[in-house]
């Protein structure tokens, strides 16, 4: 099996590798930054 | 058990079926086969290809949203009110999915074309878009006039001009951005055996975009209910005869 990406590439060698993980760290930081935002809105609307 | 309690278990079901298959597909996006002339690299893709695609498809409910809000303002206010909080909620997915598409494309392009910018057709009208819905947003934060949904909703119908040239910009001009992947003729396309992965992002990012565009709109629909009930209680109030003399 080849997992490539998370097991047998040694990360931040070449800019190939490193901005193949900033893209994925920006993917889930920009989404799940709004999903978390989102959830505390809708903790606080919550109250009376 | 209520209504209102059905719905919030229903999306958490759907928040819980939406984390396992996005688990899916980051496996499938790692164990994917290396591509032969970017490698790994090309492993960008499978995230920047559900993001853009469905960037194109949360500005259409936008614009749906904002002509029934238009339509239904004089007619039946309730509904206008469901439309315009439909319509903030997309805006606002559109304004995530968009950001992430320019920040994976910027990050891949500098890798592959040792650029991080370039204004071609594609690059130009796509930051165009991302661009229009923050100005959506941002009126809807900051304007203070008491037509702020009604220059939205015109604001989001001109907006949604751009998704089509955005689209086909790459199918009408020669741009530095990769031709078409999928439906551009002969030569697109790509190996069977990275199909898995693709559609599993593909599926795992429309569940999140759909879970998070009914979060935002559960909560402005709240946000509707309490101003209408406080302006319902402010009237009552004025009506009242000890209200003229507490003035």
């Amino acid at each position: 099996m080849n997992i490539s990406l998370a097991l047998a590439l040694p990360p931040f060698q070449t800019l190939a590798q490193k901005h193949l993980i900033y893209a994925y760290c920006a993917v889930w930081l920009i989404q799940f930054g709004y999903g978390t935002w989102l959830a505390v809105q809708w903790h606080k609307s919550s109250r009376p | 058990m209520t209504n209102s309690r059905k719905l919030q278990t229903a999306g958490l079901l759907w928040f819980l079926l939406t984390l396992l298959v996005l688990a899916i597909g980051f496996y499938q996006a790692c164990t994917a086969p290396t591509e032969a002339t970017m490698g790994n690299l090309y492993r960008v893709f499978f995230y920047h290809f559900p993001h853009t695609i469905l960037s194109f498809v949360f500005p259409y409910l936008n614009c749906f949203a904002s002509f029934a809000f238009l339509y239904w303002r004089q007619r039946n206010p309730e509904r206008a009110l469901a439309a315009d909080a439909f319509a903030l909620a997309s805006a606002q997915v559109t304004v995530v999915y968009a950001s992430v598409g320019l920040a994976t494309g910027m990050l891949w392009g500098r890798a592959a074309w040792g650029i991080w910018w370039t204004w071609d057709a594609r690059l130009t009208t796509y930051l165009l878009l991302w661009l229009l819905y923050v100005s959506y947003v941002l009126l809807r934060r900051l304007s203070a006039s008491g037509q702020t949904e009604v220059l939205s909703a015109v604001l989001a119908i001109f907006a949604a001009i751009d998704i089509p040239i955005c689209f086909m910009s790459i199918r009408w001009w020669r741009t530095q951005h990769p031709a078409p992947v999928f439906g551009g003729g002969a030569d697109s396309g790509i190996d069977p055996s990275m199909y898995p992965a693709v559609l599993w992002n593909l599926a795992a990012w429309a569940m999140w975009g759909a879970f998070i565009l009914g979060l935002r709109y559960a909560i402005e629909r709240r946000r509707q209910r309490r101003d209408t009930a406080a302006a319902h209680q402010y009237l009552s109030a004025s009506k009242s005869p000890s209200y003229g003399e507490a003035q």
